[in-house]
């Protein structure tokens, strides 16, 4: 009965983001983000026809339709990579070389499992694969939560609740995934529900943050730091720049 | 159970960085707080008192007066008021550490020619320090400045080296920033 108001929920609440987007008209603004809301409501009316029609079947047709919505995941994190990160070009150089790490360890891990023959597998069960696309998604989350902390960019409520919801869901998942691969852990209905609750949170939470549109504050042109250059002098201003100039020619200072 | 501690540690760690960025944005959104050359004059000035007060606070002179020529009372109200001079010292070199930090962030973040080695190098850098800052003022308070002199010694000769890796990046980043850090950072290291 829980996971069936839970479910309802869900359905409701994910109706209801995509509704007040296309009400407001700003789902173009977040187009990555609002193709994954679209393909999980989906998933879900899918599953509830599945469940109500074929009950036996469902076991099935949940783990394929799950690591469908995990896949389309990384378009969450791509908008957040694109929405955040747009009007830094420093921090996207540094961010993509984070990004090319955590891709060259995937590759060496997959490849030193191909050639010891053991170890990772994709095939071993649909929660292991789905638990190791949810790890790479916290690491690639991790890599733009750092980056946008470091560098305290601003970030705008939208962009501000697509991440805080994602996150917490991906760590709630990645936490429920690889304790449920534990022999005991797994059939329990308490901890099955978890991630569910943690997936109506985000909803939650994006229907909040989203609920008018809410751009992301650009580089302040105007900032502090800007405002005492000019103070310092003219003269700094224009070694600054021939400086800048000579550094993108590949001179050194 | 120990192939399931790297999912349990980056479920953990995401989740930490996500609490932190949240209270970051919310506590700093309105105060955030860069050197300005105003401050920089300031400092410029304070320099030098500032070398010759760390090497006061943490030098063997005083204590050695103390120790040869008053009674114990003395020598105990000494380490007590000398111990709150060492950390409030520890706190402001942790301070003026953090300045420039987010001097550095504040023109590294809308520049184009950002480097990932030196970066992540920088970031380390900057936590280590802050780690070691931390301990040492534990260090203090437990034991005081005089049994503690030859750590912060070597802390701060590794604070020096810190400072020529900023200046360094500052000059490629931004030449007028680049003064910024250098006022900051000019500590001397303490005679063990």
């Amino acid at each position: 009965m829980f996971g069936q108001v839970l479910w309802w929920t869900e359905i409701a609440a994910e109706a209801l983001l995509l509704a007040r987007a296309i009400g407001t008209k700003f789902y173009t603004k977040y187009t990555s983000f609002y193709f994954y809301v679209t393909c999980v409501l989906l998933v879900d009316l899918f599953r509830f026809g599945v469940f109500t029609t074929l009950p036996n079947s469902y076991p099935l047709f949940y783990w394929r339709t799950q690591f469908l919505a995990a896949t389309v995941g990384y378009a969450v994190i791509l908008e957040m990579y694109t929405q955040a990160l747009k009007k830094y070009r420093g921090v996207v150089r540094v961010a993509n070389g984070l990004l090319l790490c955590i891709l060259a360890a995937v590759m060496l891990k997959t490849i030193a499992g191909a050639v010891s023959g053991s170890g990772w597998s994709p095939g071993e069960t649909m929660a292991a694969l789905e638990r190791d696309m949810r790890a790479l998604q916290a690491a690639l989350l991790l890599v733009i939560i750092a980056l946008l902390a470091y560098y305290k960019i601003p970030t705008g409520k939208n962009l501000m609740g697509i991440v805080v919801g994602y996150s917490c869901y991906v760590a709630t998942s990645v936490l429920c995934l690889g304790f449920g691969s534990l022999p005991g852990f797994g059939p329990r209905p308490a901890w099955r529900s978890v991630q569910p609750i943690a997936y109506l949170a985000t909803l939650l939470i994006w229907c909040l943050t989203l609920w008018s549109y809410h751009p992301n504050p650009g580089p302040d042109p105007g900032s502090k730091i800007e405002r005492d250059y000019k103070l310092l002098s003219d003269q700094t201003k224009r070694i600054l720049s021939k400086a800048r100039s000579y550094l993108k020619m590949g001179g050194e200072l | 159970m120990s192939q399931l501690l790297p999912y349990l540690f980056l479920g953990l760690l995401l989740s930490a960085v996500l609490a932190w960025w949240v209270w970051d944005a919310i506590v700093h959104r309105s105060t955030a707080e860069v050197l300005t050359p105003r401050q920089h004059r300031s400092t410029a000035r304070s320099v030098g008192s500032q070398r010759d007060l760390g090497e006061r606070i943490f030098g063997t002179e005083d204590w050695d007066f103390v120790l040869h020529e008053t009674p114990s009372e003395i020598q105990r109200m000494f380490q007590r008021e000398r111990t709150v001079l060492a950390l409030a010292w520890l706190r402001r070199t942790r301070r003026q550490t953090s300045q420039v930090m987010r001097a550095h962030v504040a023109v590294a973040r809308q520049s184009e020619d950002l480097q990932i080695v030196v970066e992540i190098k920088l970031a380390l850098n900057y936590l280590l320090f802050l780690g070691l800052c931390n301990s040492l003022i534990g260090w203090v308070w437990l034991l005081g400045p005089v049994r503690t002199r030859k750590i912060v010694g070597h802390t701060l000769q590794w604070a020096a080296r810190q400072r020529a890796a900023f200046a360094q990046l500052m000059a490629r980043v931004d030449p007028a920033s680049c003064r910024v850090v250098g006022t900051n950072f000019n500590h001397g290291t303490v005679r063990n």
